[in-house]
């Protein structure tokens, strides 16, 4: 899937892959990956700004542990992260409604 | 698991480039990378080493494409870009209030009108070069920093001379209406230096 086609999703892809527990920054995009068959597979280095800036709004909290000798950040979601994830959800299965609805075979009526 | 020379080098570059932290929290997921990438080819031999050094660093990004993003989402770049999109705004603002009010006949010494205008030349030019900035995140954040600050400190210089040239005594001449267009000028000053202050603490930390 092309990058560019997650603009505007990336930040609910995001806080639906830390739903489930605690991830550091690779884990997030493994489960990602995992999760979408491999489908939507980003350049790990490109998750870390996304998760500082969700870190910033509040959404998700970061820690650091040590991990096989290397520092390691763990990122959580926060009540206001599930909120978020929450409003993610709702606008987009609304959008792919109507998306599918406007792409279905004979949806459009013909007028004269 | 041993290191490898391709991946110590790219987190050499990007040490260079960006803060500590981040440098840490990349080389953990660098060589997270590099391992399940060797899990894949074996590391039986050198050959195989280099295949997955090669993989991982691909997957990751390279130093270039890390460091761009990096930097597009800094919360400093983006305060200069708010600070430099309010420039056309306040320029036709105090431009064009300070023509309606004649302020060329205001008391000010031409030194003091001359050093405000290199130093807002200084600032524009300065927020310029850190909206293209793509390679020394702590330089160009410094730079993000000090331009803001100055600019700041420039729209309190600015709000308090129009306050003593509008005081008794000093009344600033200028047509009907002036008045309105220098309250309108000093209220966006005021705003931008909220804007400002409150963009600094995310700015510094990051």
């Amino acid at each position: 899937m092309r990058a560019e086609a997650l603009k505007g999703h990336l930040d609910g892809l995001l806080l639906a892959a830390l739903e489930a527990g605690p991830l550091h920054g690779y884990a997030v995009k493994e489960a990602l990956r995992a999760r979408t068959d491999g489908r939507i597979d980003l350049p790990t280095g490109t998750v870390y700004p996304a998760l500082h800036r969700l870190e910033r709004a509040g959404l998700i909290s970061g820690s650091w542990s040590v991990s096989g000798g290397r520092r390691r950040r763990t990122y959580t979601l926060t009540p206001a992260g599930h909120g978020a994830l929450g409003g993610e959800r709702a606008g987009w299965q609304e959008f792919a409604r109507a998306v599918t609805a406007a792409l279905e075979v004979g949806s459009w009526s013909a007028t004269s | 698991m041993v290191g490898h020379k391709l991946i110590e080098a790219e987190l050499a570059v990007l040490s260079a480039r960006l803060p500590a932290q981040a440098v840490d929290e990349l080389a953990d997921g660098l060589w997270e990378t590099y391992r399940a990438r060797l899990a894949l080819h074996g590391d039986s031999d050198a050959g195989e080493s280099d295949l997955a050094a090669r993989e991982a660093i691909a997957e990751f990004g390279d130093a270039e494409l890390i460091t761009t993003v990096f930097f597009r989402g800094s919360p400093w770049r983006q305060m200069v870009v708010t600070l430099l999109a309010t420039g056309p705004v306040m320029a036709a603002l105090w431009g064009g209030s300070l023509v309606a009010a004649q302020a060329w006949e205001w008391q000010i010494p031409f030194a003091m009108r001359m050093a405000s205008g290199l130093v807002l030349l200084a600032i524009v030019a300065t927020l310029l070069a850190v909206t293209r900035a793509r390679r020394a995140y702590r330089r160009a954040r410094g730079a993000a920093v000090s331009g803001a600050v100055a600019l700041l400190m420039l729209d309190v210089g600015s709000l308090i001379a129009l306050g003593l040239m509008m005081s008794p005594g000093l009344g600033a001449p200028g047509a009907p209406g002036a008045a309105w267009l220098l309250t309108a000028a000093a209220a966006a000053s005021l705003a931008r230096i909220i804007l400002t202050l409150r963009a600094l603490p995310s700015a510094l930390s990051r």
